[in-house]
């Protein structure tokens, strides 16, 4: 293990930097000082990311098995699970243009929805904060 | 060396027979696709303010039209009628500022979205928006598209617009290589619900808050025509009430103005057509579609290498925001349950 700091810690710790010492330096600039602001923001996804992808992989993949009927194991080593994802995706994705699932969508769109909505855990999680408060308000 | 703004001056003294001077040149905000300028100036003893825009090689989208074609375009708006800035000059020649540019008349305005809808000064004039939105937007789509000048438009493939913008999109999904069920299934929604092809004309192209100049009265000019082409005039609706350009505003569908049906209903008065709701539901849940695939588009620029950005990088990853907004239409607008 690379256990001190972990890859969060160091994280947090490059974003303090650009935070703290950076983010003043560049205020006269515009231009740099956006740039600065959207390379924090990246740092916190990669964050969030850590947190999140295993637990958003074994999800996804359970979603794949329930679209296709089958019960594949979700894969012991982390090197294989991106390009297992990736392949199956891709399979899905050929199959969703020949109007496989045509007649059977729903079952398409609630897999797709739970994705995307764990994505933008990582990559936004204000944006979901959003959609749920506008969804309470016109309830 | 001579400057950047003797430059511009020699090429004004020979354009008007006149002495030329500048006193200011200040760059312009804008998108991250051009090169403008405001610039305070004599021409003999006319006090003048003028904006310029330039091509960059570097920044050169290639689905947006060049200076000259933008040049032509917005001249014709505003002959017919179109609030947009008076086109003054085209100059095609690099040898005079390295890449074509043109200058048109200053109008005064803000255009970023978020103060538009934001700034506290501008209540009143986001109280009139909406009215001289549809009534410019009317007035857009009367604009003959058939005329020779117009040769350069990208028109659909068929005379169907709808087919037109689902090809494309899958075109600029394969050119990537990228395989997102949730695009996918979006894509075959939009397929498989394609609106008829119906009424085709002139389209400005990006007609949103964010590309209007405001003043405190309301519209002051329409600005970046760079997108222009020939379709169905329900896109224009459609994409001018998708999420991302409320600005925040997200309850009021129409551009964080207005309500959607508020709009389609003034659009309804000045254009004398009806519009579909159905039509226009379609378009904006492609038009989600289409800015999420841009996105991507976006980061494999910078993935390439070929523009190595972190802003660039960062827009891959808001491409879900615009596919769930996407999902979410389509659950709005119906899907077959098993």
């Amino acid at each position: 293990m690379y256990d001190r700091p972990s890859a969060q810690a160091l994280i947090d710790g490059a974003r303090l930097h650009l935070e703290t010492l950076v983010i003043p330096a560049v205020r006269g600039d515009p231009k740099l000082y956006f740039q600065t602001l959207v390379a924090i923001n990246v740092l916190k996804i990669v964050g969030r990311e850590l947190d999140h992808a295993e637990t958003h992989q074994i999800a996804e993949w359970a979603g794949l098995n329930l679209i296709e009927g089958q019960d594949l194991p979700f894969p012991a080593l982390q090197s294989e699970r991106i390009s297992a994802l990736k392949a199956r995706n891709a399979a899905l994705c050929t199959a969703i243009r020949a109007g496989v699932y045509d007649q059977t969508e729903s079952l398409i769109l609630e897999h797709v929805r739970q994705v995307t909505i764990a994505q933008l855990e990582v990559a936004n999680p204000k944006y979901l904060q959003t959609l749920a408060h506008e969804d309470h308000l016109e309830r | 060396m001579t400057s950047f703004q003797q430059k511009l001056e020699h090429y004004l003294a020979d354009q008007t027979g006149q002495t030329v001077t500048i006193h200011k040149l200040t760059p312009l905000a804008g998108g991250a696709s051009r090169d403008s300028w405001a610039i305070d100036l004599m021409i003999g003893d006319q006090p003048e303010k003028l904006v310029m825009r330039r091509d960059l090689p570097t920044t050169m989208n290639t689905q947006a039209l060049t200076r000259a074609q933008e040049y032509t375009l917005m001249r014709i708006a505003y002959q017919h009628g179109v609030k947009v800035a008076r086109m003054r000059w085209l100059c095609e020649d690099p040898a005079v500022l390295e890449f074509p540019f043109f200058l048109m008349d200053y109008v005064d305005g803000i255009s970023i979205g978020r103060k538009v809808i934001t700034l506290p000064e501008l209540t009143q004039a986001r109280a009139a928006l909406p009215d001289h939105m549809a009534k410019q937007l009317a007035l857009i789509h009367t604009i003959n598209p058939d005329q020779p000048a117009f040769r350069f438009l990208q028109r659909p493939r068929h005379h169907d617009p709808a087919r037109e913008a689902i090809d494309s999109t899958y075109e600029m999904l394969d050119a990537i290589g990228a395989q997102i069920p949730a695009l996918e299934y979006a894509l075959r929604w939009c397929d498989r619900h394609a609106p008829k092809p119906d009424r085709i004309t002139f389209l400005h192209g990006d007609f949103r808050v964010g590309n209007l100049l405001v003043d405190q009265h309301g519209l002051a000019a329409v600005i970046d025509w760079e997108f222009a082409h020939i379709g169905d005039p329900a896109e224009e609706i459609g994409y001018l009430c998708m999420r991302d350009w409320r600005f925040g505003n997200d309850r009021l569908h129409a551009g964080g103005l207005t309500d959607r049906e508020q709009f389609i209903a003034a659009y309804e008065r000045y254009s004398g057509y009806t519009i579909d709701r159905s039509r226009t539901d379609w378009w904006e849940i492609i038009g989600n579609i289409r800015w999420a695939v841009i996105c991507l588009t976006q980061a494999e620029r910078h993935l390439s290498g070929r523009d190595p950005s972190v802003e660039l990088a960062s827009l891959g990853r808001r491409s879900a925001e615009m596919q769930l907004e996407a999902l979410r239409l389509i659950e709005k607008a119906g899907v077959n349950h098993v």
